[in-house]
């Protein structure tokens, strides 16, 4: 299987040369036949992709330790979900991953654009198909994730970092992921662009959707590496201005930039060299990102591998991409010139600018000071640091300019604004703020960015409000019906507009809760059993230790009782877990008790097993909730703005509206549910008295104990393998499952038992091999199977076309004149 | 056009300088000197008073604490050198006997290093390559 993966990458770079050397050769002597060709051969890589993911994906599933990267990040204890996002877990299987989801972009975008865009397609092919040659011949050459062990075989793998072992840190790549491949699409159209010459803005129109998206999927997937931070990490926040942290930010900055900038260029068409360089600028962050985190430049405490062999096929890519695309830029320059001027600085054009502006500091400064280090050990010799104290110093006053700029620009007119319209626009905003601020000051709030960052939100809401207020009144008054339906009509006949405005109200939200941490309490005590702690108005009581094993790890949990203004709101339950595969390594399980208005936070640092003494790091962080509630009101906006016109386009894009109301409804069910009790907050629900020491006897008892779910129905249990479930039932359970051991039962008898009582198979961790359940197991041979059926239907595809030359040109001659007008008319209508 | 090339030339100047010197100006109190042990052994004296980053190992059976706080005593070393250093608070798992250490904090006079809040950071003995994402760093931020 190892080889046949091999192969599939060899094949695929293969391809991906073609596909580019057919394209430009077709565009350059406008012969068609050849660019159906390269078009042809660009799906097939992505065919060959999937086929590449199907292999590795049943290695994972079935165990097959020879291949090393299977077995670097996988064990046959992981749970089956665990077992298929390690896929994405390390560097090589990472850098596969990545290249997948740019073919399945890639195709996308060339799919849906092939018609509109004729001239620009084949160059937009060959881009994307150089970067991922590039990728793929790092894989090839250097990092190969179908490498096997040459001698033996290990007999089971050595398990994914417990780290990773957490549902946000496996849903956190994808997205970050395809954030990332997202803005290859847009650098694609813009390189083809250039190189064509048509740099008028149909370019623009073609990015605009898929930057929009990918800038979703790219705040989601920073969102999700913030709340795995906060959950996980166990030191109190959720941003430490860490090297990889930064590194994601970057282009998230120069998108966000863009996705300004490029409203600039369609409604008065100026910045255009601009726009040009934010994109690029936006798709070399991305590769040089995954340059900085990949290769050891920039040191960190925690390893990151040294690999000067990777740094410098980095290296070489980069420049080239620099010289390329700048080069391109400057050749065309002439081109690019700009049809308007700026005509005053009190315009939204300004105000626009201003944003880029401070955006682009934005991420000059968090590049320049995560390169510091480096940097000075360069020019200097002594290596020099800043801290995370440095970066809040700076980014919090660039943070309330930007709130500031997002409250101020809607309020401006284009071109011009005339004094009267601004006291009309600002009177009520700036009101609000001043009350806002007021307010907080009178309630004895003394920490002053935050205050002036409040007051800032109060601020942008005003505006917004305002927005949304006087234009539903306004349509109410033209239609002629109630508030609410003009409000929805008018959302919805205005959805970019519209949408923006939502996600900046997500964006003030996301800043309540960046606020709220200038009132951060935490200190770290050592306390004893029957010892209390006061912190806040909570009062902490320690009241003991305990120690449990299953068959994956060691764990150690304190127990805690909380008290709230003297009122006991339950009990919280902070631990520490020992893998056995990474005993050096311990997860720190946090207790966490999350209310609307702040987090109790409580993290087990270290323990005496002899004295039960602990020492714990306990944090209250305000409006913490509100960072993850603001990013579901972002997607939602965005998911708004991405609504398209045409059928077509609606179809794909209900996926990130999907998404988005998911996201809210799962957000606001989280925080209700776990406002008035702390149980479901615990991800564990550590529940009940357990010095329970009941160790499996047999193989087949550990076996079985990883094969039955808990059937407890607590939210803390929620279905944990019954090796991994700590609550009373599950101790009961397994007391069972001996008893039906030492009786001689064989598994599937056991496993009949509990089918049988439950009256289902809900009670099983993976479904029994048979029926409907083969699904599950048939998943990597069904996309294997897709794979196969899109590469038998690209060649059949390719074949096909030669045998109609004639009449496809004839009607590619006609359809893009037909193209032409339309676009043409439809421009006028904008 | 040429005038509205030199407006744009001076505000761009303008603005880099002014960011510029602010940046220079922040730094100078936010920066942090990288060093091994031995370096700063070498020459302790023009080290009193700086903000450091020490680099070295934790040298064997050399860790006490306070019993009933959470005040540690503990010596680094590295290339033979040796620095005493104390500090009060949470350290990491990874602080063990011989592990690797960074130490952020001031070295006095009197040849002790005084360790800052939350200044211990242990480096993982994994055997892993490149954490695929977001950094696991304990200490280092708050």
């Amino acid at each position: 299987m190892a080889s046949l993966g091999y192969f599939t990458l060899l094949a695929a770079f293969v391809v991906c040369s073609y596909a580019a050397a057919v394209c430009v050769a077709g565009a350059r002597r406008r012969a068609p036949r050849l660019v159906e060709s390269g078009i042809g051969a660009f799906y097939l890589v992505m065919a060959l992709m999937l086929l590449a993911t199907a292999v590795i994906t049943h290695a994972f599933i079935t165990g097959d330790y020879s291949i090393r990267y299977v077995d670097m990040v996988s064990d046959s204890a992981q749970p089956l979900f665990y077992k298929i996002t390690a896929y994405w877990g390390g560097l090589d299987g990472s850098i596969m991953f990545w290249v997948t989801l740019l073919s399945i972009f890639g195709t996308c975008a060339v799919y849906t654009n092939r018609e509109r865009h004729r001239e620009l397609i084949p160059y937009v092919v060959a881009v994307i198909s150089v970067v991922q040659m590039f990728f793929l011949f790092v894989m090839i050459v250097h990092k190969n994730p179908f490498a096997t062990y040459l001698t033996q075989t290990p007999i089971d793998g050595r398990g994914l970092n417990p780290l990773l072992q957490n549902f946000y840190m496996a849903i956190h790549p994808p997205s970050l992921y395809i954030g990332f491949v997202g803005m290859t699409v847009p650098f694609a159209f813009a390189m083809a662009a250039l190189i064509t010459g048509h740099v008028d803005d149909s370019w623009l129109r073609a990015v605009r959707r898929w930057t929009m998206m990918a800038w979703l999927f790219l705040s989601l997937g920073l969102t999700l590496g913030m709340i795995w931070a906060y959950e996980e990490l166990g030191w109190g926040g959720y941003w430490g201005w860490d090297p990889v942290e930064n590194a994601a930010l970057l282009p998230w900055f120069t998108a966000t930039a863009f996705l300004h900038s490029v409203m600039v260029q369609e409604r008065r068409s100026m910045l255009r060299v601009w726009n040009m360089t934010l994109v690029i600028l936006t798709f070399f962050l991305t590769i040089f990102g995954t340059f900085m985190t990949r290769s050891g430049i920039v040191q960190s405490v925690h390893a990151f591998g040294q690999d000067t062999a990777l740094a410098v096929m980095f290296t070489v890519f980069m420049v080239m991409l620099l010289v390329f695309s700048f080069g391109l830029v400057i050749y065309r320059l002439p081109l690019l010139r700009a049809r308007n001027e700026l005509e005053s600085w009190v315009s939204r054009e300004a105000a626009f600018l201003v944003n880029n502006w401070v955006l682009l500091f934005s991420a000059v400064f968090v590049l320049f000071a995560t390169m510091f280090p480096t940097l000075s050990e360069a020019v200097t010799g002594a290596r020099l640091t800043v801290g995370p104290p440095f970066f809040t110093k700076w980014m919090m006053p660039i943070g309330l300019i930007l709130l500031t700029l997002t409250g101020i620009g809607p309020l401006l007119a284009w071109r011009r604004s005339s004094s009267s319209n601004l006291v009309y626009q600002f009177t009520w905003p700036v009101s609000l703020a001043l009350a806002t601020g007021a307010g907080l000051y009178a309630l004895g709030f003394r920490v002053w960015v935050s205050g002036v960052c409040f007051a800032l939100c109060g601020f942008v809401v005003g505006t917004i409000g305002q927005e949304f207020i006087r234009g539903a009144v306004v349509r109410r008054t033209a239609t002629d019906t109630d508030l609410f339906t003009a409000l929805v009509g008018l959302v919805s006949r205005s959805r970019r507009r519209y949408g923006g405005m939502i996600v900046h109200v997500g964006i003030v939200l996301m800043f309540l809760g960046f606020a709220g941490s200038g009132y951060q309490l935490d200190s770290q005590v050592l306390l004893r059993p029957g010892d209390t702690h006061e912190i806040g108005h909570y009062s902490i009581q320690y009241d003991r230790l305990s120690t449990n094993t299953d068959a994956q790890k060691q764990m150690i949990t304190a127990h805690m009782t909380v008290f709230e203004d003297g009122v006991n709101v339950g009990g919280l339950t902070p631990a520490r877990w020992y893998f056995f595969k990474h005993e050096s390594e311990p997860t720190t399980e946090v207790g966490i008790r999350h209310t609307v208005s702040e987090d109790l936070y409580i993290v087990l640092a270290g323990y005496e097993v002899g004295d039960q003494a602990g020492s714990f790091q306990i944090t209250v962080n305000p409006l913490v909730n509100w960072i993850w509630f603001g990013f579901a009101v972002l997607a939602l906006g965005t998911g708004l703005a991405l609504l398209p016109e045409s059928a077509f386009a609606y179809a794909a894009a209900t996926v990130p509206a999907g998404t988005a109301t998911a996201s809210t409804a799962l957000l606001a069910a989280a925080l209700t549910l776990s406002s008035p009790t702390a149980a479901a907050a615990q991800p564990l629900g550590l529940q009940g008295a357990q010095q329970e020491v009941n160790i499996a006897a047999s193989p087949l008892e550990i076996d079985l104990r990883r094969s039955l779910v808990c059937m407890c129905g607590s939210p803390g249990c929620g279905k944990k393998i019954l090796a991994e479930c700590v609550c009373a039932e599950a101790a009961a359970t397994r007391e069972e499952l001996k008893g039906l051991v030492a009786e001689g039962l064989t598994r599937d008898e056991v496993l009949r038992f509990y089918v049988d009582k439950h009256g289902s198979q809900e009670a099983l961790a993976m479904p029994l091999d048979e029926g409907f359940n083969r699904l599950a197991w048939l998943f990597p041979y069904l996309l294997a199977a897709t794979a196969a059926v899109a590469l038998g239907g690209a060649l059949v595809r390719w074949t096909r076309h030669g045998r109609e030359p004639q009449l496809t040109t004839g009607n590619a001659q006609a359809d893009a004149e037909f193209q032409a007008r339309l676009d043409d008319e439809l421009r006028n209508l904008d | 056009m040429p005038a509205k090339t030199v407006k744009l030339l001076i505000t761009t100047l303008v603005l880099i300088t002014a960011l510029g010197g602010l940046l220079w100006s922040t730094m100078a109190e936010g920066a942090q000197y990288y060093m091994h042990v031995d370096e700063v052994m070498a020459e302790p004296e023009a080290w009193y008073g700086k903000k450091l980053q020490v680099h070295g190992y934790v040298v064997e059976g050399s860790r006490f604490r306070k019993p009933e706080s959470l005040d540690y005593v503990f010596q680094v070393e590295n290339n033979g050198e040796v620095i005493n250093a104390a500090y009060t608070g949470i350290v990491p798992d990874t602080f063990q006997d011989g592990s690797e250490v960074v130490i952020s904090g001031e070295l006095d006079p009197h040849g002790g290093f005084t360790v800052a809040p939350n200044g211990v950071m242990a480096k993982c003995p994994s055997k892993y390559e490149a954490k695929p994402s977001l950094g696991s760093d304990l200490a280092a931020s708050n």
